[in-house]
């Protein structure tokens, strides 16, 4: 499933004390406008006293990467709750779009920390655009100038047979 | 990056690189830029083939690289730089590629033109067939 | 064993199904018998003195319970059999590759449509064998390969009916088919007719064929799958 970035502004319905109240503005990642909508009232709950029955959505757009073909390398500070408590973490990720980006990020999650998306808050995804910023060694190592690796163990399936008289080299 | 390597061919910044499969499948692009170590950018546009990730899986690596490509260029230099170092000519005359467009080609006979090629192949076997028999004589 | 090869396509023949079917034993022989005439009623003495001597009698009595409700008309379809689309891939000229019958694997060439939609093709005969012949479309291989045949005319004779066979009555035995007086019977030559239009359209074709290096020999060649061949693959 995809994840997209969305943009949700909502409100604290106006009242006669206060008839224009304070718009709350969000970015959001989520597989649709419903989810995102719900994760918006989640988030504002935790924040501010509004909650869905007493405030209004104002306005739902989908954000679209400014630039879809350029590498980037994005930090993503989250919070997560495990089984025993809740952490606080930071990860990095090289990736064409912050959605991607986010994507990567929920499925390192669930491979590492079997977590589920109830259980990740995304706090912060921040393009790193110098490269000494760059924190961790696994995204180190793939900015270093001109890199090279070869490709071992590959099998040419083109030649497809059932059976051969001689096993693939791989090398 | 260690110089002494006993393979040949690399995932690198100007690695020409063959596409197997996908809309572009049977064309070939460069890559531009390495994302990770499962995925590269890559682009083509004289060939058509739009700038994109691809998955290693689903390429395969030939021995030709443009010396020249800077890294993450941009679709207009990656067009300027391919054509100044004429990559798809040198492409075109390497044997795979010859190869591969001789078994195009035979795959788009229709029946008539592979009984055409039919009948040259019988007319070659022939041609074999009695000079052997001279030159046994002989 | 699948009824159909493919949808539309049945593994038997219609003649093949009706013979192993068995048909013909449900198959009436004989002119039905003629009714008899009888009248409908018929004059009757009656005693007493009163009741006038005679009287008119129905011959068959009248049934004593009627159908309760009116017996149901069949209803009239209207549904008419369209005309048989033509491939698009077959015009005037071109060869296709027969897969059924007795010239399977034959290449020919298409002349036209017939009223019935059957495919009027040619082999032409003197070059593989194929006479003046209809074959459905289902059983063919359509291929770009075209005959250019512009001075072919076909006369109005052939049409289905030119193909239908004649009816010579039943004979008493085969063996009184093939042999008389102990020896194999003369074969018939085929009518002169049949021949002379065999002649004039294979002429036409010929001169077509004859105009493209190898397509002579294409035509007399027949078509079959070698090994690592499937003919989803192929371009015809």
């Amino acid at each position: 499933m995809a994840i997209k970035e969305y943009q949700v502004i909502g409100r604290h319905l106006p009242s006669e004390q206060q008839p224009t109240p304070k718009l709350y503005r969000m970015r959001i990642f989520a597989a649709n406008e419903v989810v995102a909508k719900s994760r918006f009232w989640y988030f504002l709950r935790k924040l501010n006293k509004v909650k869905k029955t007493t405030g209004e959505i104002v306005s739902v757009n989908e954000i679209s990467e400014k630039k879809p073909l350029k590498i980037k390398n994005f930090g993503i500070w989250l919070r997560y709750d495990s089984r025993s408590g809740t952490h606080n973490m930071y990860k990095e990720f090289r990736e064409l779009s912050r959605t991607a980006a986010v994507k990567a990020l929920y499925q390192d999650m669930a491979a590492r920390h079997r977590a589920r998306f109830r259980s990740i808050h995304i706090l912060r995804v921040v393009e790193i655009e110098k490269s000494e910023d760059i924190r961790r060694p696994y995204i180190k190592q793939l900015i270093t100038p001109k890199l090279r690796f070869p490709l071992p163990h590959r099998v040419d399936f083109a030649t497809k047979s059932t059976f051969v008289a001689h096993r693939p080299a791989t090398f | 990056m260690p110089a002494e390597s006993t393979f040949k061919r690399f995932v690198e910044v100007g690695r020409i690189v063959l596409l197997k499969s996908g809309p572009s499948a049977g064309k070939t692009a460069v890559i531009v830029d390495i994302i990770d170590h499962n995925r590269a950018l890559i682009d083509n546009p004289a060939a058509g083939v739009p700038r994109q990730s691809y998955p290693y899986r689903h390429l395969t690596l030939t021995p030709l690289t443009s010396k020249k490509l800077p890294r993450g260029a941009g679709s207009g230099t990656v067009k300027k730089v391919l054509e100044a170092e004429g990559i798809a000519e040198k492409w075109a005359a390497t044997s795979w590629a010859k190869r591969r467009a001789a078994l195009e080609r035979r795959r788009a006979l229709n029946d008539f033109e592979r009984f055409g090629a039919m009948l040259e192949k019988r007319k070659r076997r022939d041609g074999v067939r009695k000079s052997v028999k001279a030159a046994k004589k002989a | 064993m699948a009824k159909e090869l493919v949808p539309g396509v049945g593994r038997l023949s219609r003649s093949a199904a009706y013979s192993k079917r068995q048909l013909y034993k449900g198959r009436k022989t004989g002119a039905p018998k003629a009714a008899e005439d009888v009248p409908a009623f018929k004059e009757v003495e009656v005693k007493g003195d009163k009741n006038g001597s005679t009287r008119r009698v129905p011959t068959a009595k009248a049934a004593r319970f009627y159908p309760a409700e009116d017996v149901r008309k069949p209803k009239v379809s209207r549904k008419t059999a369209k005309p048989t689309k033509l491939r698009s891939a077959i015009t005037p000229g071109t060869v296709l590759i027969l897969l059924a019958g007795r010239f399977r694997g034959k290449r020919v060439v298409f002349l036209k449509q017939l009223d019935s939609g059957l495919l009027l093709v040619t082999g032409p005969y003197k070059v593989n064998g194929v006479p003046l012949r209809r074959v459905n479309q289902a059983y063919v291989i359509a291929t770009s390969t075209k005959v250019d045949i512009p001075e072919l005319s076909l006369s109005d004779k052939i049409n289905d009916a030119f193909f239908a066979k004649e009816n010579k009555g039943s004979r008493a035995s085969a063996e009184e088919e093939f042999f008389a007086n102990g020896k194999p019977v003369a074969k018939e030559p085929l009518p002169e007719a049949k021949t002379s239009e065999q002649k004039a359209v294979d002429a036409a074709v010929l001169a077509g064929v004859k105009k493209a290096a190898n397509l002579e020999k294409y035509l007399k060649a027949s078509w079959g799958l070698s090994k690592g061949q499937f003919p989803h693959q192929l371009v015809f």
